[in-house]
C-alpha cells in the first residue's frame, strides 16, 4: 500500500521528508522514555540522588524541546502535502475520465466516478499525511521500549519482542478481513448512489406505474442487498477488531504476571520491576492504538485501490506521435466493422464524402446511424477497417485537433446546469456577442429568448429539463452553429420542432452545408432535406445497401424510392377517435 | 469505517452555530428514537467496559506503589492486585464486544429504516423538486449523510462515553493519590482543549466554504460525465473542465486558508495533546513536589502509569465529538428532504364513474409571476382525441403534465369524470392514464422489467403482445439475454427509435382509459413510424387521447385540436373549421406542406 500511494505521490520529495520527520519525532519520544529510566533508577533509591537526575533532567529537557520544534514544524508540511496530493488526484481522475472511451460512462460507473472524486481524493489525501505520524509512532515508540528494556532485563525484553510480532500478524490478519467486507460495503453503496439517482431521474416513469412510492423491485433489492451486505461485514469485521484487542490485552496480562513471577522470585529489585511496570505499560499504549489506526488504514487502502482502477482503465489508444495539422475536411470510410458487444452493428461499410459535399444517411431504426456517427467522432474505435479525415486515420490524428475540426448535433440533446448563454459558450469560450447573435438566430433561439424572462441568463435545469423539448434542441443546434466547424454531423435535427421552427433550421442547415468547405453528414428523415445532398447512403442492418446521388436512386427503384413512398403514406396516417 | 487520526483534529467540523446545533441535535433525537433502547444499551456497556479498562493500570500503578513503600509485602496481596487487573481486562473484553455488537445491529436497522423512508418520501413529493434540485441532493442524502449517521451510531457515540469514562475515572484515581500533581495534568490537558477551541473557532465557515467546493467538484464532475459526448465534441480541456478545474481550486483555497489561519492554535493544541508533553510536564513537577515534600516518590508512580496515558484517551473523544457534530449536520440535511411538502392526498377520496377530461380555467408558473398556462379551459369527452399544436415552449408539455399531477395547478381546476383529480387517491389517478412522455427514462434493470413497470400483474405474454404491437419484439430478442438483458450496462443501449417503441411498449401494456402522448412517434424513421402508427391506433381506440404532435398531418383527423401560443389556447376546433380560420394553425400548416 505505502509503495501504491508513493506512487500516487505528485510531490516526492514532500512525502520522503514527511516521513523523516515523523522517524525522528517517533524515535525521540522513545528516548525520552527512555530518559525515565535512570531518574527513576535514582529517585527509586531509599536515598534519592537529585544531583544525577538533574544531568538526566538537563539531557531530557534538550530532547523535548527538539521534538517540539519537529511537531510544530511538521504540521504545515503535511498540510500542504495533502493538499496537492487532493487536488494532483483529482485532476489525474478527471484527465482519466476525458479519454476514456464511450461505452464506460453506464450510471454505476457515474456513481462510482462521483465517489471517487470526492470521497475517496479526499480520504487519500487526508489520512496519507494525518495517519503516517500516528502509524510510524505506534510501531517506533514500542521497538525503541524493547532497546531500552534488554538494558534492564532481558527476558521481559523478550516477552515484549515476542509479542510484537504475534501482534501485528493478528493486526494483518484483521485488517484482511476486514477489508474485503469493506469492499463489499463499498459495492453496496456504489449501487445505492447509482439507483438513487436513477430514483429521482426517474419519478415520472415510477409514478405513472404507481411505484413512486415504493421505488422500483431493483431498488428494493439494492436495498435489502445493503442491508445483508451489512450486517455480514459488521459481523465479520467486530470479531477481528476484538480478536487483536485480545492479544494486547493478553500481552498485557503475561507482562505483568511474568513481572510480578520474577520480583517476588527476587530476580529483579524494587526499582527495576517498578520501571519494567512503567515500560511495560507504555510499550502496549501504542500497540493497542494501532487497532485504530487500522480501520483508516484499511478505508485509505481500499480508496487507493479504487482511484487507481479508475487511473488504469484503458482509454483509446493514443498515437505516439500525434497528427496536428488535418489538411482538409474529406471523410474517408473504409470497409469498417464494428460491434458494441458480440454482434457488429457496422459490418463492410465504406464511402466517400469529399469536402464541401453533404451527405444523407438513411435506414430503419436500428440500422447503425447513429452508431456511425459516433464512430466518425472517434467515441468509440472501429473494429476492423478505418476511418480517415483529410486522408489520416483517425487514430492517427490528434484528438483535440480533431474535434476541433467537427461539431455534432445529437439525437439525445444534452445541455449542462447552467444558463443558455454558457451553453453556447462552450463550443466556443471566445465568440463575440455578434457571434452568438449570430448562430442564435440560425437556430431560431430569438424568439424564445424574447420570450424568456432572464433571456440568455434563463437556467437550463438538470441536464436541461427546465426547457421544453423543443428550446433544448435549438440550444444545441446552436451549439454547433457557433463552433463553425470544418465538419458537422447532425442526427435527427428539429425532430422536437414545431413545423415553423423546423422549417427556418433546415434552411439554417442548408445554408451551412452549402459552404464550400464545409463536409456534413446528416441522419435525415425529410425529403426536402434528402433531396438536396450530394450522395445518399442508404443503411440497413449495418450494411450499406444503396449508394448514389439522390436522382441516380430513385432511379434505381430500390430502398431509397420505397423510403419515399412510405414517407408519403405515414402523412396520410391519422389518429382516429 | 473509523477514521482515527491524532494529527488533523482541523479537518473536520466543530461547532456550528448554536441554533442550528439544536435543531440538528433535534433531528438526530427524532430520526433515531426507533433504535433509542439499543443505543443506550450500547453506551452503558462501553461505560462499564472503558470503566473496567483502567483496572489493569490500576492495578500495576498500586502493585508499584506497595512493592516500594514496603518490599515486603506479601506475595498474595500482589496476586491479589495482579488478579483484578487481568478480571478487569477481561471483562472490558467481553464488555465492549457486547457493546460494539449492539451499536451494530441498531445501526444496520435504523439504516435501512431511514433509507426505506426517503425511498417512500421522495415518491410522493412534487416533480418540479427533482427538476430543480434533483438527482444531486438525493445521492448525498442516501449515501454520505446516512454514511455519517452510521459513523455515528456504530462508533462515535460509544467512543466517546469510553473516552469521557476512561478520563474521568483516571483523572478520579489520580485525584485521590495526589490532588496538586493531578490539577497539574488537568491544567495541561486544558490549555489542550482551550487551544483547540480557538483553532476551531471559525470552523462553521470554513467547513462550510469545503463542503460547497466538493459539492461542487462532485456535480461538475458527474455533469462531465452525464454530458461526455458533448464534452468530447465541444468542450475537452475548454471551459467545461474549468468548471472543475475551479471547483478543485476553490477547495484547495478554502483549505489553505484555513490551515494559515489556525497554523498556531493548532500546533499548540497538538502539542499539548502528545504524550510526550505530559510526561516532561509530569517529571519536573513531580521532581519538584518531591523534593519540597508535597509528593511522595510511591504517589509519584500512578502519574507515570495511568496519568501520562491521559492524552490517548483525548484524541478519541474528540473524534467523537466531530463524529457526532458531523452525524448531527446529516441528520438534519436528511429531515430536511423527509420534512419537503408532499402533494397533499385528500382524505376522503373519489372515484371516478367515466373517463372525460377537464381543464377549467387553469393556470400554472413554474416560478412566481410568470404563468407558463394562463387560464386556459377546454373539455375532452370519454373516447375522443384532442391535439394539442403550437410553436416550441409554448406550453404544451407543461399541460400534460398537470393531468397526472406531477405539479398541482396554480388556480383553476383538471377534473376527470367531473371529479377534480385533487380528490383522487394518486394511486387511482396515476393507475387511469398511460404516460408516453418526450424525455425517455429508462431504468436500469432488464428490458422485462423495463416494460412491466406499467404494469406489475402482466404476464409474460401480455407483454410479448404490447412489444409486438410497437415493433420492438424482435430488436429484444436479438439482445444478448433477450427479454433479460439488463439495460444501460457496458455494451448494452438501444437506439433513439428503438428506446422510443420501448416506451409505447409500456403504455399498450398498462391498458388505461386515458391516454397521453407527447411526441410519440418524433424519433422514428418513416419506416417504422408507419408501423408504430397503426399500432398507436389500436392503443388509442375508445380511449380519451390527448396527444402533443408536431407532424400536423397525423392529428387532421382529431375530434378537436387545441392550438397553444404563450400559454393560452388561440385557437380550437377541427383540422378543417382551424384551416378555415386562416389564422395560427393555417400558417403552421402552410409550413409543413413545404417541408415535404
Ligand atoms: N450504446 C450501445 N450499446 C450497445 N448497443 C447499442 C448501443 N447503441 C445502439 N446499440 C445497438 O446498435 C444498433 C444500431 O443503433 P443506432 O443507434 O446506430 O441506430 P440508428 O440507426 O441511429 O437508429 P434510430 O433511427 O432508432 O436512432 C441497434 O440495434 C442498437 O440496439
Ligand atoms: N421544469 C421547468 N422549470 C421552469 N420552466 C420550465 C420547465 N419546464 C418548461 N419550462 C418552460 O415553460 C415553457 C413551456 O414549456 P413546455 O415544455 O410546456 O413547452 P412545449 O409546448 O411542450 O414545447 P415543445 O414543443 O418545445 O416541447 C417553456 O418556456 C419552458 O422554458
Ligand atoms: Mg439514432
Ligand atoms: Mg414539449
Amino acid at each position: 500500500m505505502i509503495r501504491r500511494l508513493y506512487k500516487l505521490f505528485p510531490n516526492k520529495s514532500v512525502i520522503v521528508r514527511l516521513t523523516v520527520l515523523h522517524v525522528f519525532r517517533a524515535l525521540l519520544e522513545g528516548i525520552l522514555l527512555g530518559v525515565l529510566v535512570p531518574i527513576l533508577n535514582c529517585l527509586l533509591q531509599p536515598q534519592p540522588d537529585f544531583q544525577s537526575i538533574k544531568i538526566w533532567l538537563i539531557i531530557g529537557g534538550i530532547g523535548f524541546l527538539c521534538y517540539l520544534v519537529l511537531t510544530v514544524i511538521s504540521s504545515p508540511i503535511g498540510f500542504g502535502a495533502s493538499m496537492k496530493l487532493a487536488e494532483q488526484l483529482r485532476n489525474d481522475v478527471m484527465n482519466r475520465v476525458t479519454r476514456l472511451p464511450l461505452g464506460w460512462f453506464t450510471s454505476d460507473k457515474k456513481a462510482k466516478l462521483a465517489r471517487i472524486i470526492t470521497a475517496d481524493t479526499g480520504l487519500i489525501a487526508q489520512l496519507a499525511v494525518t495517519i503516517g505520524a500516528p502509524a510510524i509512532i505506534a510501531v517506533l515508540v514500542p521497538s525503541t521500549i524493547i532497546v531500552v528494556t534488554f538494558f534492564i532485563n532481558w527476558k521481559i525484553a523478550v516477552l515484549f519482542l515476542a509479542v510484537m510480532p504475534v501482534a501485528l500478524v493478528v493486526l494483518r490478519w484483521t485488517g484482511n478481513i476486514a477489508a474485503e467486507a469493506a469492499i463489499k460495503l463499498e459495492e453496496a453503496a456504489t449501487n445505492i448512489a447509482g439507483k438513487a439517482i436513477e430514483l429521482g431521474q426517474a419519478q415520472t416513469v415510477l409514478r405513472a406505474a404507481g411505484k413512486g412510492t415504493e421505488g422500483t423491485v431493483q431498488l428494493q433489492q439494492t436495498l435489502d442487498k445493503h442491508r445483508i451486505v451489512y450486517r455480514k461485514g459488521l459481523k465479520r469485521s467486530t470479531l477481528p477488531d476484538l480478536t487483536y484487542t485480545g492479544v494486547v490485552i493478553a500481552g498485557f496480562v503475561a507482562v505483568i504476571l511474568s513481572v510480578t513471577f520474577l520480583f517476588i522470585h527476587q530476580s529483579v529489585s524494587i526499582p527495576e520491576a517498578i520501571v519494567l511496570f512503567i515500560l511495560a505499560v507504555r510499550f502496549l499504549e501504542p500497540l493497542a492504538y494501532l487497532i485504530e489506526l487500522n480501520g483508516a488504514l484499511r478505508a485509505m487502502d481500499n480508496a487507493i485501490n479504487r482511484v487507481q482502477e479508475l487511473l488504469q482503465t484503458p482509454t483509446l489508444p493514443m498515437a505516439k506521435y500525434p497528427v496536428t495539422d488535418i489538411k482538409n475536411a474529406s471523410i474517408q470510410i473504409e470497409n469498417i466493422t464494428f460491434a458494441y458487444g458480440q454482434n457488429p452493428v457496422i459490418e463492410n461499410v465504406s464511402f466517400h464524402c469529399p469536402q464541401g459535399s453533404t451527405t444523407a444517411l438513411i435506414g430503419a431504426s436500428g440500422s447503425g446511424k447513429t452508431t456511425l456517427i459516433r464512430l466518425i467522432a472517434r467515441f468509440y474505435d472501429v473494429n476492423n477497417g478505418a476511418i480517415k479525415i483529410g486522408g489520416t486515420d483517425i487514430r492517427q490524428l490528434d484528438y483535440n485537433t480533431m474535434m476541433n475540426d467537427i461539431a455534432i448535433i445529437f439525437q439525445d440533446v444534452y445541455l449542462f446546469d447552467t444558463t443558455i448563454k454558457e451553453n453556447l459558450l462552450i463550443a466556443k469560450p471566445d465568440a463575440t456577442e455578434a457571434e452568438l447573435k449570430e448562430a442564435a438566430t440560425a437556430a431560431q433561439l430569438d424568439e424564445m429568448l424574447e420570450r424568456l424572462p432572464n433571456g440568455w441568463n434563463t437556467k437550463t435545469g438538470e441536464s436541461g429539463l427546465q426547457l421544453s423539448g423543443g428550446e433544448r434542441q435549438r440550444v444545441s443546434i446552436a451549439r454547433a452553429f457557433l463552433k463553425k466547424a470544418r465538419i458537422i454531423l447532425i442526427d435527427e435535427a428539429a425532430s422536437a420542432l414545431d413545423p415553423e421552427n423546423e422549417q427556418a433550421i433546415s434552411k439554417a442547415i442548408a445554408n451551412i452545408a452549402s459552404d464550400k468547405n464545409r463536409t456534413v453528414i446528416i441522419i435525415a428523415h425529410r425529403p426536402a432535406t434528402i433531396q438536396s445532398a450530394n450522395q445518399v447512403i442508404v443503411l440497413d442492418k449495418g450494411k450499406v445497401v444503396e449508394n448514389g446521388s439522390p436522382q441516380d436512386l430513385l432511379n434505381q427503384n430500390g430502398h431509397y424510392a420505397k423510403f419515399l413512398q412510405q414517407h408519403q403514406q405515414r402523412k396520410e396516417w391519422k389518429v382516429e377517435g | 469505517m473509523s477514521l482515527k487520526s491524532t494529527d488533523k483534529h482541523q479537518n473536520s467540523p466543530n461547532h456550528t452555530a448554536d441554533s442550528t446545533k439544536l435543531m440538528s441535535t433535534k433531528a438526530l433525537t427524532r430520526l433515531l428514537s426507533p433504535v433509542k433502547n439499543y443505543l443506550i444499551a450500547g453506551c452503558i456497556l462501553a461505560f462499564l467496559g472503558s470503566a473496567l479498562g483502567l483496572a489493569p493500570y490500576i492495578a500495576i500503578a498500586e502493585i508499584a506503589k506497595l512493592i516500594f513503600k514496603n518490599p515486603d509485602t506479601s506475595s498474595q496481596t500482589i496476586w491479589l492486585w495482579v488478579g483484578i487487573g487481568i478480571v478487569g481486562a477481561f471483562l472490558r473484553l467481553v464488555l465492549l464486544f457486547f457493546s460494539s455488537r449492539v451499536g451494530h445491529v441498531a445501526d444496520a436497522e435504523i439504516l435501512h429504516k431511514i433509507r426505506v423512508r426517503i425511498v417512500r418520501h421522495l415518491g410522493t413529493m412534487p416533480l418540479g423538486w427533482f427538476r430543480a434540485k434533483g438527482s444531486g441532493v438525493i445521492k448525498k442524502v442516501m449515501t454520505t449523510d446516512l454514511e455519517e449517521m452510521h459513523q455515528l451510531i456504530a462508533h462515535s457515540l460509544r467512543e466517546m462515553i469510553g473516552a469521557v469514562t476512561a478520563i474521568a475515572v483516571s483523572i478520579g484515581y489520580l485525584w485521590v493519590v495526589n490532588w496538586q500533581m493531578t490539577l497539574i495534568s488537568v491544567a495541561v490537558l486544558l490549555t489542550m482543549y482551550v487551544s483547540f477551541r480557538i483553532a476551531m473557532r471559525s470552523v462553521t465557515t470554513h467547513m462550510n466554504r469545503l463542503i460547497n467546493a466538493e459539492t461542487k467538484i462532485s456535480t461538475s464532475a458527474v455533469e462531465y460525465a452525464d454530458g461526455i459526448t458533448v464534452v468530447k465534441t465541444f468542450g475537452v480541456g475548454g471551459r467545461l473542465l474549468s468548471r472543475f478545474d475551479n471547483a478543485v481550486k476553490e477547495h484547495t483555497n478554502a483549505f489553505k486558508i484555513w490551515v494559515s489561519e489556525t497554523q498556531y492554535s493548532s500546533a499548540i493544541s497538538r502539542m499539548f495533546a502528545s504524550e510526550v508533553t505530559l510526561l516532561g510536564v509530569l517529571t519536573i513537577t513531580g521532581l519538584g513536589f518531591i523534593s519540597n515534600g508535597t509528593l511522595t516518590v510511591p504517589d509519584f508512580l500512578p502519574f507515570l502509569i495511568v496519568g501520562i496515558g491521559l492524552p490517548t484517551a483525548i484524541v478519541p473523544a474528540i473524534h467523537g465529538s466531530q463524529g457526532l457534530r458531523k452525524g448531527r449536520l446529516s441528520a438534519s440535511n436528511i429531515e430536511t428532504v423527509l420534512l419537503q411538502d408532499v402533494i397533499p392526498e385528500s382524505n376522503n377520496s373519489q372515484e371516478p364513474q367515466e373517463y372525460s377530461v377537464a381543464f377549467h380555467k387553469v393556470s400554472f408558473a413554474y416560478s412566481e409571476n410568470n404563468d407558463v398556462i394562463k387560464d386556459i379551459s377546454f373539455e375532452c369527452p370519454q373516447g375522443t382525441v384532442t391535439a394539442l399544436v403550437g410553436r416550441s415552449g409554448s406550453g404544451k408539455s407543461t399541460l400534460t403534465h398537470l393531468l397526472p399531477r406531477f405539479y398541482d395547478v396554480r388556480q383553476g381546476s383538471i377534473t376527470i369524470g367531473g371529479i377534480d383529480i385533487r380528490q383522487m387517491s394518486s394511486e387511482k389517478l396515476l393507475g387511469s392514464m398511460s404516460l408516453v412522455f418526450q424525455d425517455i427514462v429508462l431504468l436500469r434493470d432488464t428490458v422485462r422489467e423495463n416494460i412491466r413497470i406499467a404494469n406489475p400483474d402482466a404476464t409474460d405474454e401480455d407483454i410479448i403482445k404490447a412489444t409486438k404491437s410497437a415493433y420492438i419484439h424482435e430488436v429484444i430478442e436479438q439482445l444478448p439475454q433477450g427479454y433479460d438483458t439488463v439495460l444501460g450496462t457496458g455494451n448494452i443501449g438501444l437506439s433513439g427509435g428503438e428506446q422510443q417503441r420501448l416506451t409505447i411498449a409500456r403504455a399498450m401494456l398498462s391498458d388505461a382509459p386515458i391516454v397521453v402522448l407527447d411526441e410519440a412517434t418524433a424519433s422514428l424513421d418513416p419506416d417504422n413510424e408507419v408501423l408504430v402508427q397503426r399500432a398507436l391506433s389500436s392503443l388509442v381506440k375508445n380511449k380519451t387521447v390527448i396527444m402533443i404532435a408536431h407532424r400536423l398531418y397525423t392529428i387532421s383527423n382529431a375530434h378537436q385540436i387545441i392550438v397553444l401560443q404563450e400559454g393560452t389556447i388561440a385557437e380550437k376546433g377541427t383540422h378543417q373549421q382551424l384551416l378555415n380560420n386562416q389564422s395560427l394553425y393555417a400558417t403552421m400548416w402552410e409550413a409543413q406542406v413545404i417541408q415535404c
